[in-house]
């Protein structure tokens, strides 16, 4: 039997109280398709739906055991509320997550309507967390945004943007300053749903695309902006892809947790950070949980972010749906037995 | 007057330096002064981006910079390019590119596109979120050498897989070149492609290495 409940596991991991184990979610999308076919539904359904989308998200985690859930599953939620669309391939087979299809092409056509909060699937999103909260109160309830840039890179065309920050400095930075306090209502709003955390992802904004100084001035004080207004729930700041340079920078930032990717050195970074931090990861999703054929090859990834020092073992990025249940079940159960000692910023009971 | 290592130079510099009046007026005093179009795309554009290449893998350069290079490197291009001597009987080599359905990010399929622009292909770019089957009518309609097909989600890489089962069964002799952040060399094996490269930052680095490449192709280095 387990000592604490999920939510309960998760709401002391933030607190860094101790813990029977380590707990096993994610700040990312985490539904699979075992639990879709299970209901009967489609993939491409249970983005529009607030039962379909609650649903599948508690029954993802059922299936396996994980403390949390976490919605919507696609990045096209807030950009579609904005008037840019959105392509849901209803038609396909298989797994194809939703796009924004009209992505503003310049600075000065950006036109950001002032009800946005109230259209597309926005609302629909707080319905999905309505019914998560009722039905599976013993779940942490996960919500998430995108960090201001990669954000700013869903509503207009990443490379005007990219291009911008060189060749129309002020403009791009106001815009981004526009986008900042959009990502601050959302969160306030998010948080106003008694969520049990909030996890920003600025995943475009890893030295991948930028450099650390670009990154310094144009990425980090508008996401230390964002971390301030979340006050009342714990908050995870993400960034997958190359993050060794600038991983003080994200600490800096002031979110109560990071969560980084394979590509970043944990080992490393716990030096550098120190053990009070808590850090996330750093498993590759795709390669751990759909590729491996072999369960000794998965417990040793998650052995592996653990004796990094992980105090969360995450999967990078989204959980592809298509994952081997094996796989899975191997996931959970090494971060349970494994996680049982105590980790660099939470002790066990 | 400039000589023309002064003409290559300057191309060279306008590249790096993504100055793209500069680029577009030194391939102007190319074709002005009897400098061979071939060789200012070559030893002026394409050595150009080969040192942004180094920069890149140094991090002096990132992704930003590396798009204003090839846009300075397209406006020479632009100039240059309707004045290189085509051999008519020679069969012009052929690509075709896109981002796969459920991925709207281009700039490393732009990048790797640049690279066949170079060379002077025939490129028929299919732009993002491009449906399976549409590759796979392209390249049947135009029978292109090569197809090229990227995803910088591994949600939407899957797709990629369909579309070489589909091709290699009607014309295996095609070779197929995958890129994108989730791709692995393993995953390219797996789905049967023939190349890979691995991200945006890798599909500049390769992109630009094939671009050395062809340098050296043209010069008769490579055999």
């Amino acid at each position: 039997m387990p000592e604490f409940t999920g939510k309960e596991r998760v709401q002391k991991l933030f607190k860094r109280e101790p813990l029977d184990t380590m707990p096993c979610f994610s700040g990312q999308g985490a539904v699979v398709v075992q639990a879709i076919e299970k209901m009967g539904a489609r993939f491409a359904k249970i983005h529009t739906d607030a039962r379909l989308m609650a649903e599948s998200a508690i029954t993802s985690a059922r299936l396996f055991g994980m403390d949390a859930v976490v919605i919507p599953y696609d990045m096209a939620v807030v950009a579609e509320a904005m008037g840019r669309g959105v392509s849901l391939y209803d038609g396909v087979d298989g797994v194809i997550y939703p796009t924004v299809p009209n992505k503003w092409k310049t600075l000065d056509e950006i036109d950001i309507p002032a009800d946005y909060m109230s259209q597309g699937r926005l609302p629909m999103v707080d319905e999905a967390f309505k019914i998560i909260k009722e039905e599976a109160p013993d779940l942490a309830v996960g919500a998430w945004v995108l960090g201001p840039f990669t954000m700013a890179g869903q509503i207009m065309e990443l490379d005007i943007l990219l291009k911008g920050l060189k060749k129309k400095k002020d403009e791009t930075a106001a815009f981004l300053a526009q986008v900042t306090r959009i990502t601050i209502d959302l969160v306030k709003h998010y948080q106003e749903l008694d969520v049990d955390f909030i996890s920003v992802r600025d995943m475009g904004s890893g030295t991948d695309l930028l450099s650390p100084r670009m990154w310094k001035t144009l990425v980090g004080p508008n996401l230390k902006e964002v971390f301030d207004a979340i006050t009342r729930v714990p908050s995870v700041n993400h960034i997958c892809g190359s993050t060794d340079m600038i991983i003080e920078m994200m600490h800096e930032c002031g979110a109560d947790a990071l969560s980084v990717d394979q590509k970043n050195t944990v080992a490393q970074t716990r030096e550098k950070l120190g053990n009070d931090v808590l850090i996330f990861g750093n498993f590759d999703p795709y390669a751990t949980l759909c590729q491996m054929e072999d369960q000794a090859e998965v417990e040793a990834v998650i052995k592996t972010c653990i004796d990094n020092g992980i105090d969360s073992v995450w999967p990078g990025c989204d959980i592809w749906p298509e994952v081997k249940q094996e796989n899975m079940k191997t996931y959970v159960k090494t971060v349970r037995e494994y996680g049982k000692n105590p980790s660099p910023a939470v002790g066990r009971i | 007057m400039s000589t023309q290592e002064e003409i290559l130079t300057k191309l060279r510099e306008a590249v790096v330096e993504y100055e793209e009046d500069d680029c577009a007026d030194a391939a102007q005093e190319a074709l002005d002064s009897g400098v061979d179009p071939m060789l200012a795309v070559m030893d002026g554009l394409a050595a150009g981006m080969e040192e942004v290449g180094v920069l890149f893998d140094t991090n002096e350069y990132f992704v930003p910079e590396v798009l204003m290079c090839a846009d300075a490197l397209y406006k020479g291009l632009d100039i240059l390019r309707p004045h290189i001597s085509m051999d008519s009987d020679a069969p012009k080599a052929s690509v075709v590119i896109g981002s796969i359905q459920g991925d709207v990010h281009d700039i490393g399929k732009n990048l790797v596109k640049m690279m066949f622009d170079v060379a002077g292909w025939d490129v028929h770019d299919l732009g993002r979120d491009v449906p399976l089957e549409s590759f796979v009518e392209k390249q049947l309609d135009v029978d292109s050498d090569v197809l090229a097909m990227s995803a910088m989600m591994t949600t939407t890489m899957m797709g990629m897989k369909k579309v070489i089962a589909m091709v290699k069964e009607k014309n295996p002799e095609c070779l197929i070149m995958l890129g994108g952040a989730p791709v692995t060399r393993d995953v390219a094996n797996l789905f049967g492609a023939d190349g890979y490269a691995e991200s945006a930052g890798n599909a500049v680095s390769e992109g630009i290495k094939m671009i050395g490449r062809l340098r050296e192709y043209q010069k008769g280095e490579i055999q």
